[in-house]
């Protein structure tokens, strides 16, 4: 590794793409050995190694199969009669969080997206809200009408929205820019109190008859009885990973009380036809 | 990310002209603490920063790790965490995994 090829590698996660690091970790010629290279996800290698071009081409089609699978691994290879092993690391981009309305609940919130290892943004309109001293850790902070932000904004199924703008009328101005786009994002989430928004989301669903809503999640959060900022941000963060690892949301220990129910003991079924 | 991190502690230390040995396990098989990538920095005193997962296995590559910072040349070494399995300090793991060590 040289700094040239870690910047290279830095700004590739900094820019929210996949990208691989090769390493030879076995080769005939020991000089070779511990050469690094860089393999982006559409099959470009780049390196300032001094690598012979046929073990180039041959590293590309051998790691293909890693940007499929997207992990990491090891193959071994011919190239020229020579057997060659590679070490693929994987190195995802991160998860993007994008909080709209650098309020209080954003605070929080962009506090919590960092601890959890998503690349957050926060976006406002007001430069007294969207600035560097009001958050610190979050990795872009900008300051720009939200309809704007929202018509540019790369959008893919590693991107997060969450609405929390000062007025219902930015949040569903937002939503309905997010709608008018075809790309999906993971999460788009809308704060808002159960009443204000069943008639916000019925005149929506007439505007866009053929959306499925699947990934929209208004009024925000699980159900937890969050009322602080805090309080809010970690009902909302629970939401959003639980949509991330697709899982229930419900608490762990509801299925044991199930299964406690129908009498079940651990390990009591099997130790009984051990000893019969 | 702790991977980058190492990965950028690693080029610090070739600028700075120090010697010291990167471990990255490249392949695991089995029940192992830590995956593939897992990156440890080795220095010639024997002291670490982040792990490949500790115990007995990790001893191993780190006296493997000084001999590639005096001979100044690559090695793998393969960790077999099915053999102290019942040994007390054996661990909870039953796996095997193969660390690419690479002097800086």
């Amino acid at each position: 590794m040289n700094p040239d090829m870690y910047k290279k590698l830095e700004d590739t996660i900094k820019s929210r793409k996949d990208i691989f690091l090769l390493t030879i970790t076995d080769h005939p010629d020991s000089k070779l050995i511990g050469s690094k290279a860089l393999l982006h996800t559409d099959g470009k290698l780049f390196t300032n190694y001094h690598l012979p071009a046929n073990l180039k081409q041959r590293l590309i089609e051998n790691c293909d199969k890693f940007i499929r699978k997207k992990h990491s691994g090891s193959v071994r290879f011919f190239s020229n009669d020579a057997s060659v092993e590679c070490f693929a690391e994987y190195f995802p981009a991160p998860l993007h969080l994008i909080v709209a309305g650098a309020g209080h609940v954003c605070e929080p919130m962009a506090e919590m997206g960092k601890m959890l290892g998503f690349y957050v943004t926060v976006i406002d309109d007001r430069p007294e809200f969207a600035n560097r001293i009001r958050f610190p850790e979050a990795d872009e902070v900008v300051c720009e009408s939200y309809i704007n932000y929202f018509k540019n904004i790369d959008i893919t199924d590693k991107t997060y929205i969450l609405l929390l703008t000062r007025g219902h009328k930015f949040d569903v101005l937002s939503l309905t820019e997010l709608l008018n786009r075809n790309e999906q994002p993971a999460y788009i989430g809308m704060i808002g109190s159960r009443r204000r928004i069943s008639g916000v989301f019925e005149e929506i669903r007439q505007e866009y008859p053929n959306e499925s809503f699947d990934h929209l999640y208004t009024p925000v959060g699980l159900d937890i009885g969050a009322e602080t900022p805090a309080e809010i941000a970690v009902s909302v963060m629970a939401e959003i990973l639980k949509v991330k690892n697709q899982k229930s949301g419900s608490s762990l220990s509801e299925k044991i009380k199930k299964y406690a129910k129908k009498g079940f003991h651990e390990g009591g079924g099997t130790w009984n036809k051990c000893t019969s | 990310m702790e991977q980058m991190h190492l990965i950028r502690r690693s080029l610090e230390i070739m600028k700075g002209g120090e010697k010291a040995a990167l471990a990255t396990i490249i392949r695991t098989k089995g029940s192992t603490p830590r995956k593939a990538g897992s990156k440890m920095i080795v220095y010639p005193c024997g002291r670490i920063e982040g792990t490949i997962g500790g115990g007995c296995g990790e001893a191993e590559v780190i006296e493997k790790a000084l001999e590639v910072i005096k001979t100044n040349r690559h090695s793998q070494q393969r960790v077999d965490l099915t053999k102290g399995l019942f040994y007390e300090d054996g661990g909870i793991c039953g796996g095997i995994m193969d660390v690419f060590i690479e002097p800086l």
